[in-house]
């Protein structure tokens, strides 16, 4: 059956991924909102904790702990009931995100009782990975670690279970293909990544009244930082955009001899936003899909070798703790697609946070989120200018390279290669800031139970939710990427044109242009007000 | 006048279709005149007039985990003078 989900502005609206992230981040950032009234709806989402098998006397960490919902630390008004709930929180989680994007994949056609099966198994392998990642000994910190009785921990917060889901996702998708191609249906990394930066703008309209909570001046500084972070996230996307396509383009045709369509495509793929500029590029160029689809899977693969490699060496190696959110940026401007960029600053953001903390013995402390706020919000420039960026392609080959007699370029194609679920980000991101700054009081004392109603909320999104789909990201990104499709012959000189370009020339021109917009940027230290 | 196609690639031709037609050509120029053939050919486009053939493409040709990627390839608007 013919997809024509583009035909009119809204013809996608319920049949596409990118808007049932939105669907799906803003309803249930809505849902939180009953808050307001008193009525808490989001409380039973799951969280993990440190764990160990033998916590010590007087000690933290039982297993019986190990996953609580989260309106049991932040509920105003059923505090006691999500108590009660512990782990079967987990299950609660379970049916109602399970109704919500089965709900989803019937509106876009898929093969309900495929993924429906499908999604089962991620969930719960997920769930599975999160558990054993906070073991102590893989989450705990040298600030921590004596809490749950050990000497010695590897000091991964919650980035363990990242790379744990990651490794489960490559072992399925790289050994056991059967079963891989059978998960396929529900293993849609950009959909729970775009779902998870949906209510990444919860968490970044959350950051100010959570700090102001701490201190009106930390909440002004935060609410300052993520419009620093907007400002200059612009600003270093329209420069490396200038400079990383011509270079591309320049690599692939003299170095490579690539055609004139594989190189521009080949150039959007690389420099721009991977499998969505690939494609928003072929359609502009009038290039017969296969190269796209070609560039597509090659993208696909290095992204997530981009999300292996970069988190620990912009941690470890350079800009390290000193500018983390130059490391942000230069990730944001570096993995290829949303989901494993988002991945990766995520990734990076357990890293820093964690060494930050034990370098300083406990002097210094971040808030969660901004590092991976720095690494999205570039990409999230990045997918707002492919439309854009595509329109003008498509003038100047229609107009100009392949001249054909009547054809026009309808402005409509900016609209629809624009990526919806950046909508939903900004919208509670947006709404939020208004809540903070209204009625709110910009974290005047008089106005904290309103605050704190809002925060019961937001938590469980920003917190619950949004590691939740980031870690079905991670299994999901293992499950479909497949390396042998980098020895698959027809990939050939587009391979090593990847190779040179991204690690040679957009790497470190990223992270220049990223240190030239974000250095000197301060996270706000909040260890004297959680310890 | 205005006429809309479903427009696609079947690995060595441009398709476009709707319950009138059905035309292919391995270049998007041919395919383009095909259409003008057509028009001018069934008597939709008078001499002086001038039609607007909106062609949307059709996105269930696109693999379908690339779709959570990029769900727009393109849409084309050819404009046919008679």
């Amino acid at each position: 059956m013919a997809d024509l989900s583009n035909r009119r502005w809204y013809s996608g609206m319920l049949t596409q991924e990118d808007w049932w992230a939105v669907w799906l981040g803003v309803g249930f950032f809505f849902i939180s909102l009953f808050n307001l009234a008193g009525v808490d709806l989001v409380g039973w989402i799951t969280y993990p904790t440190k764990w160990v098998l033998y916590p010590p006397e007087g000690g933290k960490g039982a297993v019986s702990h190990a996953f609580y919902a989260l309106g049991k630390k932040y509920s105003v008004t059923a505090k006691g009931f999500y108590k009660g709930l512990g782990w079967w929180s987990v299950l609660w989680t379970y049916v109602v995100f399970t109704i919500a994007t089965c709900i989803g994949a019937a509106f876009m056609r898929w093969n309900l009782k495929r993924f429906f099966t499908g999604w089962t198994i991620i969930y719960f392998l997920t769930i599975a990975t999160w558990f054993v990642g906070h073991h102590a000994f893989i989450a705990a910190n040298k600030i921590n670690m004596k809490q749950y009785g050990l000497n010695f921990a590897l000091s991964l917060g919650g980035g363990g279970s990242f790379i744990l889901a990651l490794i489960v996702g490559l072992i399925i998708g790289n050994f056991f293909k059967p079963f891989a191609n059978y998960l396929s249906e529900a293993a849609k990394p950009e959909w729970y990544i775009k779902t998870a930066i949906v209510t990444l703008g919860v968490k970044l309209g959350y950051l100010p009244i959570k700090l102001s909570g701490f201190s009106h001046k930390l909440g002004k500084e935060a609410a300052s930082l993520t419009f620093d972070l907007f400002v200059a996230g612009a600003a270093a996307t329209i420069v490396a955009y200038l400079i990383f396509w011509p270079g591309v383009y320049v690599i692939s045709r003299k170095l490579f001899k690539l055609p004139r369509k594989t190189a521009a495509v080949l150039g959007s793929g690389i420099s721009i936003c991977g499998v969505s500029a690939a494609v928003a590029t072929g359609g502009a160029v009038r290039a017969k899909p296969v190269v796209s689809i070609m560039v597509s899977a090659l993208v696909v693969v290095w992204a997530v070798i981009e999300l292996v490699i970069l988190p620990g060496f912009f941690t470890h190696v350079w800009p390290g703790t000193n500018d983390p959110l130059v490391a942000g940026a230069a990730m944001g401007m570096s993995v290829k697609t949303d989901g494993a960029d988002a991945a990766a600053g995520e990734l990076m953001d357990e890293f820093m946070r964690n060494k930050i903390e034990s370098e300083t013995d406990g002097a210094v402390i971040w808030p969660s989120g901004i590092i991976t706020a720095s690494a999205v919000m570039t990409k999230v420039w990045i997918d707002m200018f492919i439309g854009i960026w595509a329109f003008v392609l498509a003038l100047v080959w229609v107009y100009k390279f392949e001249r054909r007699a009547g054809e026009k370029v309808p402005v409509s194609e900016v609209w629809h290669r624009f990526p919806k679920f950046v909508i939903g980000y900004f919208f509670c991101w947006f709404f939020l800031l208004a809540l903070y700054f209204g009625p709110g009081q910009s974290g005047a004392v008089e106005a904290m139970p309103f605050l704190k109603s809002v925060k019961a909320g937001a938590v469980p999104i920003e917190k619950g939710m949004r590691k939740l789909f980031f870690m079905l990201t991670f299994l999901s990104l293992g499950i479909i990427t497949d390396f042998k499709k980098l020895k698959e012959a027809q990939f050939g000189k587009m391979v090593w044109v990847y190779f040179v370009a991204l690690f040679f020339f957009i790497i470190p021109v990223a992270i220049v242009i990223a240190y030239l917009f974000h250095h000197g940027m301060q996270i706000p230290n909040i260890a004297g007000f959680v310890q | 006048m205005n006429m809309e196609l479903l427009i696609w690639h079947d690995g060595s031709n441009w398709v476009v279709k709707n319950e009138r037609l059905t035309l292919s050509a391995p270049t998007l120029e041919e395919l383009d005149v095909e259409v003008e053939r057509f028009l001018r050919g069934s008597g939709m486009l008078r001499e002086g007039e001038t039609a607007e053939v909106f062609m949307t493409f059709d996105n269930s040709t696109i693999p379908q985990w690339i779709r959570q990627y990029a769900q727009h390839y393109f849409n084309r608007v050819l404009e046919v003078r008679g």
